[in-house]
């Protein structure tokens, strides 16, 4: 696979107008998925607000999964659980 | 609510709070800096600095894609909205950046097209809906972003959508990571890693500043008790005498990042040698062009443009406040002659721009208060 070097160079590695501006502030959301069109899927927040999203960096999905969505496009999948699962002995040392 | 509830818990704050302190060393400063301009927003609308002992001290980075926008090319961006028959669509934050000719919001009141959107993808379908008109995107953004560009330049081309370009501003964290180490204004102990830019190119690419530097790095969620239990690990570093690179986000970000999206933006876009940051200055490597395979899809091609620096106004010193070395409220004009509704920098016009988020989350009124009271 051909990679592009975001590292700069140097260092060894390859690799709305309104207040809170999901896009700007480099917020993502996570979102269900509830049914897929294609290369897009139709997804809904715990609001219950849908949206359609674009599916190609994630791979098929399904209804039922949960991703990380910015800016209309799904760029993760997302494991909530396993890091709840996670998280309590880290807090509890 | 589901899965949100669990990351704000007061009590769990409080505890983590306790743990924190407790590993602190008696006398020493920690400084650790957020380099994400997401997190700088969550500190202080949760206030979780409050959790944290004095001795421990939260600087602010660059991770703030609108507050690193120089003038120029907010200048660029309205050049090429007041040619006839194009439409500038921009995410909603670059509406009130200010350059030399005033902001889009002010060329848009001159009778330019500028259309905010939520993603790329909206101002291709604007493209698909007005076949008579030049479509530009004015892409900004770090790693978390430009994939959705990629993507989106990927689909016109697929669907041979000749009346869309992208005036790509896309930039990359670890070169501004390596200026800000580089320079001799600012000492900083640790970081926490921008989470939605290591979704996509991972962790790895951190491991020289911890290597290098003697740098513990945790890459970090966006919720409260993210953030508290990153600072955890990093001070759980400290005490046990190590440096390294982890990820506390593990439930969105794998180590290696998301490799289908490394590969779409290495097919999409080359870097450029040099790109100017407001504040940090021209930093080599550190931005996003598109690559000679897309270049009809470029809009600095398709488009005769200014290209000219803008210096900024004397009175802002939003470069000091990019680069952590001055608190927002610490700037003269802070508050005063500089607010959300009339900014001088960038840096206020975002609300995930340092200023922004003191100004209206309250951190400023203490702030200032204790500065008067110390006068």
């Amino acid at each position: 696979m051909s990679s592009l070097d975001l590292t700069g160079g140097e260092v060894g590695a390859t690799c709305s107008a309104e207040p809170g501006c999901i896009t700007c502030g480099d917020v993502a959301v996570v979102l269900s998925v509830e049914t897929v069109e294609g290369s897009d899927a139709r997804c809904r927040d715990e609001q219950g607000r849908e949206e359609l999203v674009a599916t190609e960096l994630v791979g098929p999905v399904q209804p039922g999964d949960r991703v990380l969505v910015h800016a209309g496009v799904a760029i993760e999948r997302v494991d909530v659980a396993e890091n709840l699962e996670r998280r309590s002995p880290q807090m509890g040392e | 609510m589901k899965f949100v509830d669990e990351f704000r818990d007061a009590d769990l704050a409080a505890m983590l709070g306790r743990e924190i302190t407790a590993l602190c060393e008696p006398g020493r400063h920690y400084k650790i800096m957020e380099v994400c301009g997401g997190h700088t927003h969550t500190i202080y609308r949760y206030g979780v600095q409050d959790h944290l002992p004095e001795d421990i001290e939260l600087v602010h980075g660059p991770g703030c894609p609108v507050c690193v926008i120089p003038m120029g090319r907010v200048d660029d961006g309205i050049a090429i909205a007041e040619r006839d028959g194009v439409i500038l669509t921009c995410f909603g934050d670059m509406m009130r950046v200010p350059g030399g000719r005033g902001s889009f919001l002010d060329a848009n009141a001159r009778g330019a097209d500028i259309r905010m959107v939520y993603s790329p993808l909206d101002a291709l379908r604007i493209a698909r809906q007005n076949p008579d008109k030049q479509v530009v995107f004015y892409a900004i953004g770090f790693e978390t972003t430009a994939p959705s560009t990629a993507l989106t330049v990927l689909r016109a081309a697929a669907e041979g959508i000749e009346n869309f370009s992208v005036f790509c501003s896309h930039v990359t964290i670890i070169p501004a990571i390596k200026a800000i180490l580089d320079s001799p204004d600012l000492r900083l102990d640790a970081f926490l890693g921008p989470g939605h830019v290591s979704t996509v190119i991972g962790c790895r690419p951190y491991e020289w500043i911890s290597r290098d530097f003697k740098m513990p790095l945790v890459c970090a969620g966006f919720e409260p008790l993210d953030l508290l239990q990153s600072v955890y690990m990093i001070m759980k570093q400290f005490s046990e005498g190590r440096a390294e690179v982890e990820n506390q986000y593990g439930r969105v970000v794998q180590y290696d990042g998301n490799p289908v999206a490394l590969k779409v933006l290495a097919d999409v876009f080359t870097l450029r040698p040099f790109f100017e940051w407001r504040g940090l200055g021209s930093i080599a490597h550190s931005a996003l062009q598109l690559s000679p395979k897309y270049a009809k899809y470029d809009a600095e091609l398709r488009y005769d443009l200014p290209g000219v620096r803008v210096a900024d106004p004397k009175a802002c010193q939003c470069g000091e406040v990019l680069k952590g070395v001055l608190k927002p409220w610490e700037c003269k004009v802070f508050g005063t002659a500089c607010t959300p509704e009339t900014p001088i920098g960038t840096c206020m016009v975002s609300s995930e721009g340092a200023c922004a988020a003191y100004y209206n989350f309250g951190q400023y009124a203490k702030q200032r208060l204790s500065l008067e009271v110390l006068q």
